[in-house]
């Protein structure tokens, strides 16, 4: 025989249950009430910022379990083979998005610092304010964020669900209800995504205005949601666990997909500029006009080289993909740049001359990120890491890229 | 092309069925794609070959009047002073890209159905690339100094405006039609070859043979092709994202209400994919029982692309609400005046065509029984492209006929010429690929042995085995999450 | 130097080319494959009517440098769009358009990544058809009537007789021994000028 039979150990399919991934609830639990109560002291005093430092921590790792969720979706409806292996740990990460409700309060409590739409005085004042408010109006935002809560964890508890109950079943059915389910999923997905992003990012200039954003919010999550995903199988492969089933074919496509978003990702950022570059429209330039001045001009030169350029370049060769500790930097790297990304996105509305990087911006990435991980480590421990009686699953464990 | 098993014959899940039916070997396929070729031309082929040659001939006819008398024949005019011309031209790009998204981003993402059909949406992206490219050639008025749009060393010192999405055009369609072209012969070399093989004639055997370059299956060519043949499906990606959003810019970059908004380039790409799908749809359904294939385009084929149908047609109605959030949202008196007269203007009758062929009609594909009844298929595909000209009309005419200023608003109406060159336009489309169903291998041959079952030399073998665990091992909880 | 030495391989005056064996299934040729190279033959190649998967790690050959080649001259293309538009708008023809500086270099990105792509789309399949010496018309092989199922369902492995290992005999039987279903001798330029015909080695090996 020409080629030899891979063996895996069913004992790879589970989390240890000690060392850092074991105890990662705990870990993170701790970090992250130390980290939220360290932020509060911090910001006595100086809401306005904690609150847009929050604001950028949430969306990132909202934008994490959002691009997860895809994942998981346009997984089942393209039926696809070789991602199974990794279909588990995002469907996790998706089931996580329940608990940022929680993190969304303070969102909600630092509504009049974020949002100058909240503010009444300013809206009488403002016609192109009134003209809105039967959208921007308090009600209807919180109103809205929870429909978009209730329907992503309905769609990301659902599916993780019926793939847990196939691990105790194997029952083909479940999987050809997910297949059903994707469909539906997909554009109930893009709505709440798109609005979520106009409610939550695009109305903290409440004059400005883009067809685009709501995709241009999609991309950078997919990038995120690639970039977290290679980074957690490949430091879970350092922990001993599904170290063979994960071989280099399924990080070379992890590398792959994390490329094409990244490009893709580029590509409609470069749409959204050149565009309202071109047209020159004062009510659209805003955007950029305070972007490409002062000290937010070295961030954007940074975000065009480091989210795009750089990462072009250096995941394109086979080989990088390949090798594993040149994709986990790889990927480190893009998760920085999508914060980067959405500190651009909402920091100028705060300081308009160059950025001010604050402690505040750690310890609430630590704070939301310590309580995001902690959720997630409890999903991880309680199950399989892999779905081990997914019909398809022996297909994907062989994968192998041409 | 050589990619891992996918089982598709062990298939647990039952949605996936074998790609190929009929118990083909390697020869029956190569009997079944070559074998037209060889016969006599059939009546049928006749049947589609003289109507289409007659439009041609009105193409020809009208292309030829308006370089006599000028674009006065159309009826255009201030303010819209794009009319037929523009749409066409979007219209057959959008057309073009779906071959390219069978070719190059279906391959990329291994998905081994496409095979059966790229060859035929390959050549439908050539012929409807043609048929685009006459329209900017022929509009620009003084067709004389066409030549002006290329960066020609001249005695005036004068150079094209780069800066101008017109020109972006000129070389993002020309480029596309380069690689295609380019990507489709490079799939075709091999399957040339085979027709070259079997030719009883000399002249079958010269002509053929030429074009095949010599090709004898050598692995070591094999290795270079296939990695050609990957990057070329690697480029042509990213080429069909930037063609149809360059084209989209035409109308973008300007600051007229219902023009100017971000999202036009991947709305523009995703409307593209889903017009060019929908014709697809449409030949695929004629050419499989014409040529008698229904072994090798399956049911199955059918309803991948009636699924991608349906997921491109939502991506275009998403882009309708939006734009039409956004225009409110906007607070722009212009901005959402255009999408009220869309929709209850002078252009309604357009714009509720556009509406109901676009956002409605493919809905019934959510329907299994619809994405497999070839008659729901063909019609609803007619009604697709339909709707996806109008949607490139609406978006010219009533953007155009409705702008700032009151004084300058005014009705286009198309004249007999300006339907002349649409219908002419199909006659050159349908005849080209008339000519491409006689005389060339409709399908990827070559391609389409690879997933058969006996292409892969290690079908069968036992890769990988799971071993039950220690003890320590963690049974799963239900229900758990 | 003639364009017809492009489109013909310059071959040694032998009176053997080489031997031609063809297998039945796609799997014996992987098999024999990997007995060929293990046996340390160097001129040698498979033919086959599709690309088989894995066939290159049973020949043992490396991988395709044509990926280089495709991002230089991407990058060329790229490059020499980007500078032509620059040169154009910044010093043959500046004129100032709807306000904008005259390096507008957003506006500079359509053109400059279509050239870019053209440029590699054209490395591709031009490094593609020199690395495989396409168009080839004329080849020894041709000269066998078998060998016409190359591009149907035939399988074969050519081994050239000026290989260091060839040997007639040894080398016919390793190739019986590893699976095939027919030998054949394809006569070389010397043979092929006395108007010499291929001798058909049947039989299972």
């Amino acid at each position: 025989m020409s080629q030899h039979a891979r063996s895996v150990s069913e004992q790879q399919f589970y989390l240890p249950s000690s060392g850092w991934w074991g105890n990662l609830r705990v870990i993170g639990l701790a970090v992250g009430v130390i980290a939220a109560a360290v932020s509060a002291l911090l910001a006595a005093g100086n809401e306005t910022q904690l609150y847009y430092s929050w604001l950028v921590a949430f969306l990132f790792f909202l934008s994490i379990g959002l691009g997860s969720l895809f994942f998981v979706l346009i997984h089942h409806a393209s039926k696809a083979g070789w991602g199974i292996v990794v279909r588990r740990l995002a469907e996790c990460t998706a089931a996580c998005l329940p608990a940022l409700l929680l993190l969304f309060v303070p969102v909600y409590l630092g509504r009049a610092d974020l949002y100058h739409w909240t503010d009444a005085e300013a809206v009488a004042h403002d016609h192109v304010l009134q003209n809105k408010v039967a959208y921007l109006n308090v009600g209807g935002f919180v109103v809205r964020a929870l429909v978009y809560f209730a329907l992503w964890s309905f769609l990301a508890l659902l599916f993780l669900r019926l793939s847990r109950r196939q691990d105790a079943t194997a029952d083909e059915r479940l999987s050809r209800q997910m297949i059903r389910w994707s469909g539906p999923a997909i554009l109930i997905f893009a709505l709440t995504l798109t609005f979520a992003s106009f409610d939550w990012i695009m109305s903290l200039d409440p004059h400005w205005y883009s067809t685009i954003f709501g995709v241009y919010f999609f991309a950078g999550s997919v990038v995120a949601c690639f970039a977290f995903l290679s980074v957690i199988t490949l430091t879970l492969q350092q922990a001993g666990c599904l170290r063979d089933v994960l071989t280099q074919e399924h990080f070379h496509d992890l590398g792959k997909l994390l490329f094409a978003f990244t490009v893709f990702w580029a590509y409609i950022a470069f749409s959204q500029f050149l565009l309202i570059w071109y047209g020159n429209l004062p009510e659209e330039t805003s955007f950029f006009f305070g972007r490409l001045q002062g000290g937010w001009l070295a961030v954007s030169r940074l975000l065009a080289v480091g989210h795009f350029v750089i990462p072009f370049f250096f995941l394109m060769p086979r080989s990088v993909k390949r090798r594993r500790p040149l994709l986990l930097a790889g990927a480190a790297w893009m998760l920085l740049m999508h914060w980067l990304d959405l500190y651009w996105l909402v920091m100028p509305n705060l300081h308009g001359e160059g950025p001010r990087f604050s402690l505040l911006d750690l310890t609430c990435m630590l704070a939301v990120g310590g309580l995001f991980l902690a959720v997630l480590g409890t999903l991880l421990r309680s199950g399989a890491l892999v779905p081990i009686r997914d019909p398809r699953l022996l297909e994907s464990l062989s994968f192998e890229n041409s | 092309m050589a990619q891992s098993s996918d089982n598709a014959y062990h298939d647990p899940l039952s949605g996936r069925a074998p790609l190929i039916v009929g118990g083909h070997d390697f020869h029956s396929l190569t009997e079944a794609v070559a074998a037209p070729l060889e016969r006599k031309t059939p009546l049928g082929w006749w049947l589609f070959f003289i109507p289409s040659l007659a439009m041609l001939g009105l193409f020809g006819l009208s292309i030829g009047w308006l370089f006599w008398e000028g674009t006065g024949i159309w009826g255009l005019n201030n303010p819209v002073n794009w009319g037929f011309a523009i749409v066409n031209f979007v219209f057959w790009v959008g057309i073009g890209h779906a071959g390219t998204l069978i070719s190059a981003i279906l391959f990329l993402f291994r998905q081994k159905w496409r095979t059966s059909i790229n060859r035929a949406a390959e050549a439908m992206t050539i012929f409807a690339v043609m048929c685009a490219l006459t329209f900017p050639g022929i509009h620009v008025g003084r067709v004389w100094v066409a030549y002006w749009m290329f960066p020609l060393p001249n005695q005036m010192a004068m150079w094209p405006n780069f800066r101008s999405p017109l020109i972006w055009d000129v070389f993002a369609v020309s480029i596309y039609g380069t690689v295609s072209l380019m990507f489709w012969y490079v799939g075709l070399i091999p399957d040339l070859a085979t027709v070259r093989d079997r030719a009883k004639t000399h002249l079958r055997r010269l002509i053929y043979g030429i074009f095949a370059l010599g090709w004898r299956g050598s692995h070591r060519a094999w290795l270079h092709y296939e990695r050609a043949y990957l990057l070329l499906a690697g480029l042509a990606t990213p080429l069909v994202l930037s063609v149809h959003s360059v084209v989209s810019m035409d109308f973008a970059v300007a600051q007229l209400p219902g023009w100017h908004t971000t999202i036009f380039p991947p709305y523009f790409v995703a409307g593209a994919i889903f017009s060019g799908f929908a014709m697809v749809i449409t030949l695929m359904v004629i050419c499989r029982v014409a040529f008698k294939m229904e072994d090798i385009i399956t049911v199955r084929h059918m309803e991948n692309m009636a699924k991608i149908t349906l997921l491109t047609g939502s991506m275009v109605g998403y882009a309708y609400g939006i734009e039409f959030f956004i225009a409110w949202y906007s607070s722009n008196p212009y901005e959402f005046g255009v999408f009220v007269n869309r929709a209850f203007g002078d252009y309604a009758w357009a714009y509720w065509i556009m509406v109901s062929c676009n956002v409605i009609s493919p809905q019934i594909f959510w329907f299994k029984k619809a994405r497999t009844t070839m008659a729901i298929l063909f019609v609803v595909s007619i009604f697709v492209n339909i709707g996806m000209w109008f949607e490139r009309f609406v978006i010219v005419a009533s953007s155009l006929h409705h702008d700032f200023l009151p004084s300058s608003w005014d009705y286009y109406s198309a004249t007999f010429w300006d339907f002349a060159s649409l219908i002419g336009s199909f006659g050159l489309f349908f005849t080209m690929f008339c000519l491409f169903c006689r005389f060339l291998p409709m399908v990827a041959t070559a391609e389409v042995k690879t997933v058969l079952p006996g292409a892969d030399p290690h079908a069968g073998e036992e890769r990988i085995r799971i071993e039950p665990g220690a003890a320590t091992v963690r049974p799963a909880t239900e229900g758990a999450g | 130097m003639a364009v017809i030495d492009l489109l013909v391989p310059k071959l040694p005056d032998t009176e053997v080319y080489g031997a031609l064996a063809r297998f039945p299934t796609t799997r014996a040729l992987y098999r024999a494959c990997e007995q060929v190279r293990d046996a340390g033959y160097t001129r040698w190649d498979a033919h086959t009517p599709f690309p088989v998967h894995g066939l290159e790690r049973a020949m043992g050959l490396p991988s395709s440098k044509l990926p280089y080649i495709v991002l230089a001259t991407g990058l060329g293309g790229a490059a020499l769009g980007f500078l032509l538009q620059t040169w154009v708008h910044t010093s043959a023809y500046p004129l100032v358009i709807s306000g904008k500086p005259l390096l507008a270099w957003p506006a500079f990105i359509p053109v400059t990544f279509e050239l870019g792509v053209l440029g590699a789309a054209l490395g591709a399949v031009i490094g593609m058809l020199a690395l495989n010496k396409l168009p080839m018309y004329y080849h020894p092989l041709f000269r066998s009537r078998a060998f016409e199922r190359v591009t149907d369902d035939g399988f074969f492995i050519s081994i050239e007789a000026w290989d260091p290992r060839f040997d007639l005999d040894k080398t016919v039987a390793l190739l019986r021994a590893s699976g095939a279903e027919e030998v054949e001798i394809i006569p070389g330029e010397r043979s092929a000028v006395a108007g010499g015909g291929a001798e058909v080695e049947g039989g299972r090996g």
